[in-house]
């Protein structure tokens, strides 16, 4: 019997996008009639086995002091064992930067396939297919993986999220040989976020800025706009690249992958680049001068006017709305 | 510090919706009145080399792997004075396997020799696999860092780079050593810039070097390997319709989309 | 008495007279000197050819030195310099007479021309110059307006001046006390001198007062003559010559084509070596007068750009460095970059000035160094034209393509048909930008409507380059170009409409130097044209009040403005209100040069400015011509509006506004028939 892995690093706890790489994992390893292991690295607790006991087949723990913080070299060496020891026929990773970075190495290693940013997978004629938006968001491609293992990494939101299974899995030490790998040495893995702040992709609300701001000044109204809403702050790569941004800000192709219950676009055109970051998003609205602009056919409803005239009075109206 | 920039020749992304055009049955978007550039990502990591050899010295060898077409791409690299291009041409058409990128353009380093820093874009604009630089180190058997910003010298240990890179939590700085491979995003620093004008004129008289693949040591049997394939490809459908927000005067139209939005902060 | 013998004894009262003649030879020496180095600083630059047509050049000069007409086109220093300067040419006339007469023996300086010229005239003409004078002195001293520039010289001069008019009266006056001339009434002021100086001042007095103060004056004329070539009064030899060799060609064409087969020397301009003698001799023309900057849209709304300054800067430097060499580009506040950058390219600057100076273009020659030689210009700037390099429009992020806009329309294209009368050329804006597809799609409608047989180009367009060549991108305008000459010729196209001033300038005043053979009209002269011919049958639309804005690419830089004037005028029952800034002084959109695709900072949108003009005139509708016109007032226009209250302006094409009156118009008609 096959498994299907589904890789955990730096726990954060069972948020939405652990619980969708496990839902997925499980939904796969069903299809395909495989065992469903869980691939933990780095310190875990009695706890965190316990949370996740209920989701999986197994979980192979390995608790290497060197894989305490993350180092692409050597968590990739870890995982390439890990998952070596399992032969598996599949293995999931979320879409944070570190699984983007692994998953292709890791699937050469163990000789497989990579493919990335899936919004969905199937198997077909025992072939993992995988589909994504390509060329910026304008189309979608079903990859067919041709080797094994098949390495997506996911876009962990956008999956359903694992349901409890009633058997608890069973735990397993992994034993690792991993050496320190001076090539790389970390010097600082800094925050931007102060520890109030949720995660962008986790954020239920957001609010967004594009080019048609002009400025980082234009910004301080809108983050005075979001605050009053309970709203993180987004940005477009156009305000990122200007610098009037911090780049965590960015999302789209290649920033954050967001899925909020609102995503409000404020001066933003919506080149599909960036639609390919709120594809998740529930319900999208914007404003913006030009009626025409491409945000608009993303969006349930919108306001065809100049930000500045709009943001204060929005603010004024949603306070009084409130009381 | 020997820098090898991989540069790769795409379908201009740029084009409008209406105008982007699939061939359902060769699974790869059409030609149509897009022009071909260089992947923006690729644009980034040249910039990179160019501002570290501006500022720290070092040689740039601009390579790229795909149609005869992506000589223009070399020639812009050229005119933008790096020191050496390289082009690679392949037979066949289509999108290129990753695997067989990174089999190529490591092949390419070893040739070149004395490779210490490969800097590649983190995606391209087309099928944005972001596989190729991490392939590249497997194959040349040396550490990679992805979605990198910016590169300097430590001044303790110059043959070692500060190399600062975005994660999701922020901003990461590592210590690394080469020999590298880099894959560059795009940030407000790395903005590639536009060649002089005298330095496009001599562009076109620069010499080029072309390989072809047995000359790299390569067997048709590698070079020809599928990992993956596009099965299928579509174009999604619109499925939205939006509702502009109507009202006699300005404050109307506020309130009204007020209301909407605060339907939607209520109710999630 | 006889009349016949009316004169004077020339040097009444003065003995010595050689020490005069002797005087002239330092004064000779020394303002020749002074002309002899503005030559030599001008023999260093380029060459550039100014000396064809003079027939043509010759009435340049008539025009605007003699007739003063450019200078008095700003009424109160018109006004004051025009008394002046026929002041003094008429006083150096006089003075000429006297050495045809004294040196020459010719005895012209005798009977009815005594009197009537030698005399009176000269006296008014003399009291004319002080009255200039005054007022001038007045303005400097009192008004201080702010597009003068305040130097010390200045000041000295004026005061030079009044001195030296002063005495000539009062030795005048003191000479006809003394000598009891019996044409003393002639010279109405010197006669009024005389009567009060005879009661207080004795014989002696007098006659020491007209000697000493003979020598006076003759120190300070030859003074005068002397230091004026090194002062601004140069510009009495140097703004003649700038008026006689000033381009001949429309303000559109002011643009220098480089060859790049022969590029040795710099791309553009950032050293005094590269610029042409004509530009040096710009410099030196200029009479401190501060209109172009006056006339600066940029500038009105406080940006860093006053081309005044840059030219006096460069005068400066034209005159202090010795090295030819060293950079011009940021060797000032005044050409610092982002002033350099600022700059619409609107020749307000050029239309303003009296001495025919061309700022405009210098400034695009510092902005071609910078692009081509150093690959430096403002973000967006470079966003602009890396997007002219990859898919041949400026408008980086555009979702449309280039024949969106024809759908439902019916348009041919000329890749199918076998020819056609007129290419309706659609332009970048025309085609990309949203706002601007209703002004083609009106455009295509009434030509469909007058009949005229006409096709589009659709992809084959590639953008005419004027956005590369007003970034300094010159290599990048001409491959532009080339390529677009070359698919005319493929279609061998000889007419073309198109609805974008900068595309029409660009046709018909770059195109032909790189080969291309083909006539254009804007749309508005040749919509104009087929409503005169009766090919369409406007009615005008009751109560709307239309005001116009006047394209600087259509106006400025070509000269028209009737037609599209008359065009609006038709479409409506009353006629356009005017704005007090229009034809040639239209203040511009601040879309051109390239500032489109600048984000300008809140308080400095020369579009804003703009779009209050057109409120304050109290129209509905403003009408332009231009598709960058139409982009920053719409923008401007929403600024005005926040706060104000009443109907919102709309802004249209004149076009638009001409369909509007035809297609409706056609209705009634239909109506009546049934």
């Amino acid at each position: 019997m096959s498994n299907v892995v589904s890789c955990i690093f730096s726990w954060n706890g069972l948020d939405r996008a652990v619980l969708g790489i496990l839902g997925c994992g499980q939904r796969l390893a069903k299809q395909v009639e495989a065992k469903h292991c869980i691939v933990l690295l780095g310190q875990s607790t009695e706890a965190t086995l316990s949370e996740l006991a209920g989701f999986a087949d197994s979980i192979h723990v390995a608790n290497h002091p060197l894989l305490v913080r993350y180092h692409i070299e050597t968590t990739l060496t870890a995982l390439t064992q890990a998952c070596g020891t399992l032969q598996p026929f599949a293995i999931l990773l979320g879409n944070d930067t570190y699984s983007q970075e692994l998953a292709p190495r890791l699937a050469h290693r163990l000789g497989g396939s990579a493919a990335g940013d899936a919004l969905s997978l199937e198997v077909k004629n025992g072939s993992i297919l995988v589909n994504r938006p390509v060329y910026g968001g304008k189309a979608l491609a079903k990859i067919a993986l041709r080797r094994s293992p098949g390495v997506v990494w996911l876009r962990a939101r956008a999956q359903a999220p694992a349901q409890p299974q009633e058997h608890r899995a069973e735990v397993c030490a992994l034993t690792l040989s991993l050496q320190p790998d001076e090539r790389i040495k970390i010097i600082s893995q800094q925050s931007e976020n102060t520890s109030s702040e949720v995660r962008l992709e986790d954020a239920r609300f957001i609010v967004s800025g594009g080019r048609g701001l002009g400025g980082p000044e234009p910004f301080k109204q809108l983050q005075a706009l979001a605050d009053s809403m309970g709203a993180q702050m987004a940005a477009s790569r156009a305000a990122c690249d200007a610098g009037w941004v911090p780049p965590t800000w960015q999302v789209g192709q290649t920033g954050k992958k967001v899925a909020p219950e609102l995503y409000l676009a404020i001066a933003v055109s919506g080149a599909s680049q960036h639609l390919m970051g709120i594809a998740d998003a529930k319900v999208v609205a914007a404003i913006n001068t030009d009626r025409d602009a491409p945000i608009f056919s993303r969006c349930q409803f919108g306001l065809v006017e100049d930000y500045r005239n709009v943001v204060g009075l929005l603010q004024q109206k949603l306070s009084e709305l409130r009381s | 510090m020997n820098i090898l920039v991989c540069l790769k020749q795409i379908l201009d992304p740029e084009i409008p919706l209406r105008d982007f055009k699939i061939d359902a049955v060769r699974c790869e978007a059409q030609r149509g009145s897009a022009g071909l550039v260089m992947n923006i990502f690729c644009a980034n990591a040249l910039e990179t080399a160019l501002q570290f050899r501006e500022r720290h010295g070092g040689k740039i060898t601009a390579i790229s792997f795909g149609d005869a077409s992506a000589e223009e791409v070399l020639r812009k690299a050229l005119a933008l004075r790096v020191d050496n291009a390289v082009l690679i041409t392949r037979d066949n058409s289509g999108r290129i396997e990753p695997m067989v990128a990174a089999r190529v353009l490591a092949a390419a380093a070893r040739k070149l020799g004395s490779v210490d820093l490969i800097l590649t874009g983190r995606e391209a604009g087309d099928w944005g696999e972001g596989q190729t630089g991490g392939l590249i180190a497997e194959e040349l058997d040396c550490p990679a860092i992805s979605f990198v910003e910016q590169i300097a010298p430590i001044a303790s240990n110059p043959r070692s780079l500060e190399v600062r890179r975005q994660t999701d939590n922020g901003i990461e700085v590592l210590e690394a050593s080469p020999p590298l491979v880099l894959t560059i995003t795009n940030h407000e620093q790395n903005v590639p810039r536009i060649a002089k004008t005298r330095d496009v004129m001599m562009a076109f008289r620069q010499p080029l070097t072309q390989w072809n693949l047995p000359e790299l040591g390569l067997d048709p049997v590698s070079t020809s390997e599928v990992r993956a394939e596009i099965a299928a490809l579509t174009i999604p459908q619109k499925e939205t319709h939006c509702e502009y927000v109507a009202g006699e005067s300005l404050e109307e139209r506020v309130t009204a989309f007020a209301q909407r939005i605060s339907a939607v902060l209520t109710s999630a | 008495m006889n009349r016949a013998e009316a004169t004077r004894i020339v040097y009444w009262n003065i003995t010595h007279i050689w020490v005069m003649y002797a005087l002239l030879a330092p004064t000779v020496l020394i303002g020749g000197h002074g002309l002899y180095r503005h030559v030599r600083r001008w023999r260093r630059g380029q060459p550039e050819q100014r000396f064809d047509q003079p027939w043509a050049r010759l009435n340049n000069v008539f025009r605007h030195a003699l007739l003063q007409r450019a200078t008095r086109r700003e009424r109160y220093a018109g006004v004051f310099h025009t008394l002046l300067f026929w002041g003094m040419i008429v006083l150096t006339a006089a003075t000429i007479v006297v050495l045809i007469d004294e040196d020459f023996s010719i005895r012209i300086m005798r009977g009815e021309f005594y009197l009537w010229f030698q005399s009176l005239t000269v006296d008014l003409f003399g009291v004319a110059a002080l009255g200039g004078i005054g007022l001038a002195a007045y303005r400097r001293l009192f008004l201080k307006p702010k597009q003068l520039v305040y130097t010390r010289e200045a000041t000295v001069l004026l005061v030079l001046f009044f001195i030296i008019l002063l005495t000539g009266f009062l030795l005048e006056g003191w000479r006809i006390a003394v000598t009891n001339d019996p044409w003393g009434k002639w010279s109405p002021i010197g006669y009024a001198i005389a009567l009060v100086s005879k009661p207080i001042m004795s014989e002696t007095l007098l006659r020491g007062a007209h000697a000493t103060g003979w020598w006076f004056h003759l120190v300070l004329v030859f003074g005068l003559l002397a230091w004026a070539p090194y002062t601004k009064m140069a510009h009495v030899f140097t703004a003649v010559l700038n008026l006689y060799t000033m381009p001949l060609t429309p303000r559109g064409a002011a643009l220098k084509t480089l060859d790049f087969e022969k590029t040795d020397s710099s791309l553009g301009v950032n050293s005094l070596a590269a610029f042409s003698w004509k530009d040096l001799l710009d410099f030196d023309a200029c009479t401190e007068c501060g209109r172009c900057t006056n006339a600066c849209p940029a500038n009105a709304v406080g940006k860093n750009l006053s081309p005044r300054d840059i030219i006096l800067d460069l005068q400066r430097l034209s005159h202090s460095r010795t090295k030819l060499n060293e950079p011009l580009i940021g060797a000032t506040p005044s050409l610092s970059e982002d002033a350099l950058w600022a700059c619409t390219t609107c020749a307000a600057c050029m239309e303003a000035c009296p001495v025919g100076i061309s700022q405009m273009p210098k400034i695009v020659d510092m902005r071609r160094y910078l692009t081509m030689e150093k690959a430096e210009l403002p973000e967006t700037m470079q966003a602009a034209i890396a997007s002219l390099e990859a898919r041949g429009h400026p408008f980086a992020g555009a979702q449309y393509s280039r024949l969106d806009w024809a759908k439902g329309l019916n348009v041919p294209q000329r890749s199918e048909v076998k020819d056609c009368a007129v290419l309706l050329w659609v332009g970048c804006g025309g085609a990309l930008l949203e706002r601007n597809q209703k002004v083609i799609r009106s455009i295509t409608q009434l030509l469909q409507k007058a009949g005229i047989k006409f096709a589009v180009l659709g992809r084959e367009e590639k953008c005419t380059g004027d956005v590369a060549r007003r970034l300094g991108h010159e290599f990048l305008f001409q491959s532009l170009a080339k390529e677009n000459i070359a698919t005319f010729e493929r279609y061998q196209i000889k007419t073309v409409v198109t609805a974008c001033p900068h595309c029409f300038n660009t046709f018909k005043n770059e195109y032909p130097e790189l080969g291309s053979q083909f006539q254009v009209f804007h749309h508005t002269e040749f919509l104009e044209q087929l409503v005169r011919e009766g090919k369409l049958n406007p009615q005008p639309r009751p109560n709307a009040k239309v005001t116009f804005h006047d394209p600087c690419y259509l106006g400025r830089h070509n000269d028209i403005y009737d037609p599209p004037r008359k065009l609006a005028g038709m479409s409506v029952k009353s006629p356009v209100f005017e704005m007090a800034q229009k034809r040639e002084k239209s203040f511009c959109c601040g879309g051109g040069g390239g500032l489109s695709f600048v984000d300008e900072h809140p308080t400095q949108r020369v579009n804003r400015a703009r779009a209050q003009q057109a409120v304050d005139t109290g129209a509905d509708i403003l009408a332009v011509g231009c598709p960058f016109c139409m982009t920053m007032m719409e923008d401007g226009v929403k600024t005005c509006q926040n706060g104000q209250s009443g109907r919102p302006m709309q802004v249209m094409d004149v076009a638009e506004l001409l369909w509007e009156s035809v297609h409706n118009g056609q209705i009634d008609e239909d109506k009546k028939i049934s």
